[in-house]
């Protein structure tokens, strides 16, 4: 009975289209779908950027066929300084949850997690399937705000209150929009929930012969790293949500203070608090920043190992630094409120923890610059977008120290500054780990090779456009240019206007290359050549299958593990890399039990 | 996720497979995860509860008696009893016997459920809603509908799955080992009310 | 393996024994309701009781006294989860008392 729900083989093949393509409870199915779904939010969430970024440059400038999108939102053509933050508010949510957190972990996750763990799939595919179906469920709940009345929320991503709390009174879009946002977002809660419980239970109970935990590839424990996080994350996020709901349809007033004047009226609420949302908010919302960047760790390890041809310095210091990670995300999340007009002591007391969660980040990275010195790294896209991530994390990581301090946060919060800060660690960073996840996988996901000219140039091209964008941020945070806002008419922001001007050339054409990546998909997908077993001599399980993996995996012969999952350039062994499944017996002194 | 899902493929890969960390299989492993997140999601609740409570002056505290929540935590309790002996029973092979306690435990379930109503219907009787009530702040029965009203959720999902559970185990697809399981949902349902019934009910109790 | 734990030795003598218990400390967490005491005492005490009922139910209703690891991984992870969301009490206390750390209790009427 034990060994039935522990092992069991989870579903037969399934012969009927329906159940093969769209409601398939394979895991590799689910991860593609995923992966599919971020795909298509990433076209939206980069197409709302560009109007934006447009916007900002060139204010008066009348973009062909925006009216189609929100006649009142945008007359003319030209964005109405609320279309603006309802747009910005969009991308922001669409981002953070369905790019950022869908695609690196729940994507390559399912493929990759049950299958670098030498399971058949995961324990509960219907969960699974679920899973997906919920979070598609939520992804257009939110789409769908854009074409209901009043258009999609203002409030930000983080949908402060009061304003989302005090419906359509607050601008256009906090009635329903504010009520389809927060239903988007539980929904989204709930799909999240059903991928952790199945992550974690994959992890700790659906490993293969011999697979001990220290054997895991470091994208394994990323992965199970991030649901342990998202598992509890998740879970707060549901019900704040749902208050938020009921402050809207219910006429509670869990976060709207009493007596409060909106547009000369006195709202009937009375009694809440406006800081609690935000207590419960950031209370998911700093785990959420590592849910996004986390598996971005691990699959950028994983790609350098296999194209540094030896292993990192240290296997378990890299677990460790990643577990450091999640359980400090818990202590840090108030320097998200430092001048919310919360208590001055809280802030001290969230700077210290903040403060001391750079020092694992430090250490992971230090780990990677230790491994890559004097290492003869193969340049191939999937690497260079590690290396890419990796520059990324630390340029954007090092604004953080500025930030963690909540003296100096007074003048940069609201800023620019802290707009680069964010889009460089947790945008840019998660978006070049999607990459380089993608170039090292494609291979093995479709049986097919991408085409590296292509994915150099898009390196390149977005390496460059990133930093052309991003860096200018710092600056015009540093010289004061307050952030949401859609038009730079003061005194002082006037000379800016030029920054913006280049950031906005530089967004188009950076945007642009990410069109190439996505003919390079297209086009490899069914036009590549086709792809080995192992194209890249790697050792972890999901390279000793079949290409693409077969249903079940790994067929009818069950993996046994023999060895950690990097055992590169082995003195003494019988080639430059020994898979995990090999018996040969070696003399390695980083050899994990 | 059904039973029928786990024996659906002829070959067992028993024995292919590592020992599962702390040795709990992949289906306990996840009511325990699951409860980890409720518990995440309760105390979320809780504490948002006590952030407002705490931040207002004149709290109402309008309850007079405590017969009805001390009934209600008594049978609640005492389902806990009944279904750990139905736990027992079921790993001891009884199967009838297993059957008759998880419907025991059920009935108390749906007992408890029914006073939990009665004691709404009363409240609102008097005028409580979501947003308002005649003792004080509107917020105070808005979390205590919230609050008691998530709570009920839980007990009413889990008299559904104690009757889903027990009739498919008398019917052979689950085994005691998913008797077990419902059971850890079971208590957890109850760990969570031990702390709703001071925090919500006799700190609001008045002098 | 940890299923099998129950079947030793027909405890249902210690099932009994703690249910008796939570009984009594249920009774306890009434019994502090009717004390002449601030509500901030009050809720400092219930909470300590209900902690130890909770522990109870964990320990010895769901069985984690008989498992080692799973113990301390439910334990240490749902702690420290909990501890997070202790933070914003210096906020709430503040709207009222307008001091951080103020021991003024409004609800003590």
């Amino acid at each position: 009975m034990h060994d039935m729900s522990a092992h069991a083989v989870p579903h037969g093949a399934p012969t009927s289209f329906i159940r093969k393509h769209v409601f398939s409870l394979d895991h590799k199915v689910i991860g593609k779908q995923y992966y599919a779904l971020a795909l298509l939010a990433a076209l939206i969430g980069m197409a709302l950027s560009w109007i934006m970024r447009i916007h900002l440059g060139w204010g008066s400038f009348a973009i062909p066929g925006l009216h189609l999108l929100s006649s009142t939102g945008a007359p003319g053509n030209v964005l109405t300084p609320e279309y603006y933050l309802q747009l910005m508010t969009m991308h922001g949510t669409i981002m953070v949850f369905f790019v950022l957190t869908t695609a690196p972990f729940a994507a390559f996750g399912n493929f990759f997690l049950p299958i670098q763990t030498g399971a058949e799939d995961m324990p509960f595919p219907h969960f699974n399937m679920m899973s997906f179906w919920v979070t598609f469920v939520g992804f257009w709940v939110l789409i769908a705000s854009f074409f209901v009345a009043d258009g999609p929320t203002l409030g930000g991503w983080t949908q402060y209150a009061p304003l989302s709390a005090i419906g359509s009174v607050g601008g256009p879009g906090q009635g329903l929009g504010v009520v389809l946002w927060a239903t988007s977002i539980a929904i989204f809660c709930v799909g999240q929930l059903f991928g952790s419980l199945n992550f974690i239970t994959t992890t700790l109970d659906m490993r293969c012969k011999g697979m001990s935990l220290m054997r895991l590839p470091l994208t394994a424990w990323g992965w199970f790293i991030t649901s342990v996080m998202g598992l509890t994350a998740f879970a707060v996020l549901m019900p704040a949500c749902i208050l938020l709901i009921l402050d809207h349809v219910a006429g509670t007033s869990f976060f709207v203070a009493s007596n409060l004047v909106i547009n000369d009226q006195v709202l009937p609420h009375s009694g809440g608090s406006t800081l609690l949302w935000q207590h419960l908010f950031w209370f998911f919302g700093h785990p959420e920043v590592y849910i996004a960047i986390v598996p971005g760790m691990g699959i950028v390890s994983h790609v350098l190992i296999t194209n540094m041809r030896k292993p990192m310095l240290s296997h378990r210091v890299l677990i460790y630094s990643m577990a450091a990670l999640a359980v400090l995300s818990y202590m840090v999340y108030g320097h998200h409120m430092f001048v919310s007009g919360m208590n001055p002591i809280s802030s001290l007391v969230f700077s210290f923890p903040t403060l001391v969660i750079t020092i694992p980040s430090t250490i992971v990275v230090l780990m990677w610059l230790g491994s890559l010195y004097g290492s003869k790294l193969r340049i191939n896209s999937a690497s260079l977008f590690a290396l890419g991530f990796v520059s990324m994390f630390i340029s954007g990581g090092v604004s953080g120290f500025f930030l963690a301090q909540p003296s100096i946060d007074i003048m940069l919060h609201a800023t620019y500054f802290v707009v680069g800060h964010f889009h460089l660690v947790m945008g840019v960073a998660a978006m070049f780990g999607i990459f380089a996840g993608t170039y090292f996988w494609f291979p093995k996901m479709t049986g097919r090779m991408m085409n590296e000219t292509l994915g150099k140039a898009h390196f390149i091209l977005s390496f460059i456009g990133a930093y052309c964008i991003f860096m200018p941020f710092h600056y015009l945070g540093i010289a004061g240019n307050v952030r949401r806002y859609q038009a730079f008419t003061d005194d002082y922001l006037i000379p800016l206007i030029p920054v913006h001007k280049f950031i906005t050339v530089a967004a188009l054409v950076t945007g642009f290359a990410q069109l190439i990546f996505v003919y390079n998909l297209i086009h490899s997908r069914f036009k590549g050549a086709i792809a080995s077993d192992n194209p890249w001599q790697g050792t972890s399980l999901e390279w000793s299958t079949a290409t693409p993996p077969p249903h079940n995996n790994f067929g009818d012969k069950m993996p046994v593990v023999y060895h950690d999952p990097y055992q590169y350039s082995v003195e003494g062994a019988s080639a430059d890399f020994i898979m995990q499944t090999s018996p040969e017996k070696i003399n390695s002194p980083n050899e994990e039990k | 996720m059904s039973q029928a899902d786990l024996t659906m493929h002829g070959h067992s890969t028993a024995g292919a497979m590592a020992e599962p960390t702390f040795s709990v299989p992949a289906k306990k492993m996840a009511m325990w995860l699951f409860i980890i997140a409720d518990t995440a999601t309760f105390a979320g609740c809780l504490v948002a509860y006590g952030f407002i409570r705490n931040a207002t002056p004149n709290w109402p505290r309008p309850f007079h008696s405590i017969t009805n929540v001390a009934l209600m935590t008594f049978i609640l309790l005492t389902s806990s009893l009944t279904m750990l002996i139905a736990v027992r029973e079921a790993h001891a092979g009884d199967k009838p016997k297993a059957f008759r306690w998880i419907m025991i435990t059920a009935v108390a379930g749906a007992l408890f459920a029914i006073l939990h109503i009665r004691e709404w219907m009363n409240m609102i009787g008097e005028g409580a809603t979501l947003f308002h009530n005649p003792w004080g702040t509107p917020l105070f029965s808005s979390c205590f509908f919230a609050i008691t009203g998530l709570h009920l959720l839980h007990v009413t999902g889990g008299i559904i799955a104690l009757i889903a559970v027990g009739i498919r185990y008398q019917g052979g697809r689950y085994k005691a080992d998913d008797i077990e399981i419902t059971g850890l949902y079971w208590h957890f349902v109850d760990l969570v009310w031990m702390f709703v019934v001071p925090l919500v009910y006799l700190l609001n109790l008045s002098h | 393996m940890t299923t099998a734990e129950p079947q030793k030795g027909n405890g249902i003598g210690k099932d009994l024994a703690v249910y008796v218990c939570m009984l009594v400390l249920a009774g306890i967490q009434f019994f502090i309701a009717f004390q002449d005491i601030t509500a901030a005492q009050m809720f400092e005490r219930m909470l300590i009781v209900a902690i130890i009922e909770g522990g109870l139910a964990l320990l010895f209703f769901m069985h984690l006294a008989d498992n080692r690891g799973l113990r301390w991984f439910v334990i240490i992870f749902t702690v420290s989860v909990l501890l997070g969301m202790q933070y914003g009490w210096t906020d709430s206390s503040r709207l009222t008392n307008g001091v951080p750390w103020g021991r003024v209790n409004v609800n003590t009427q």
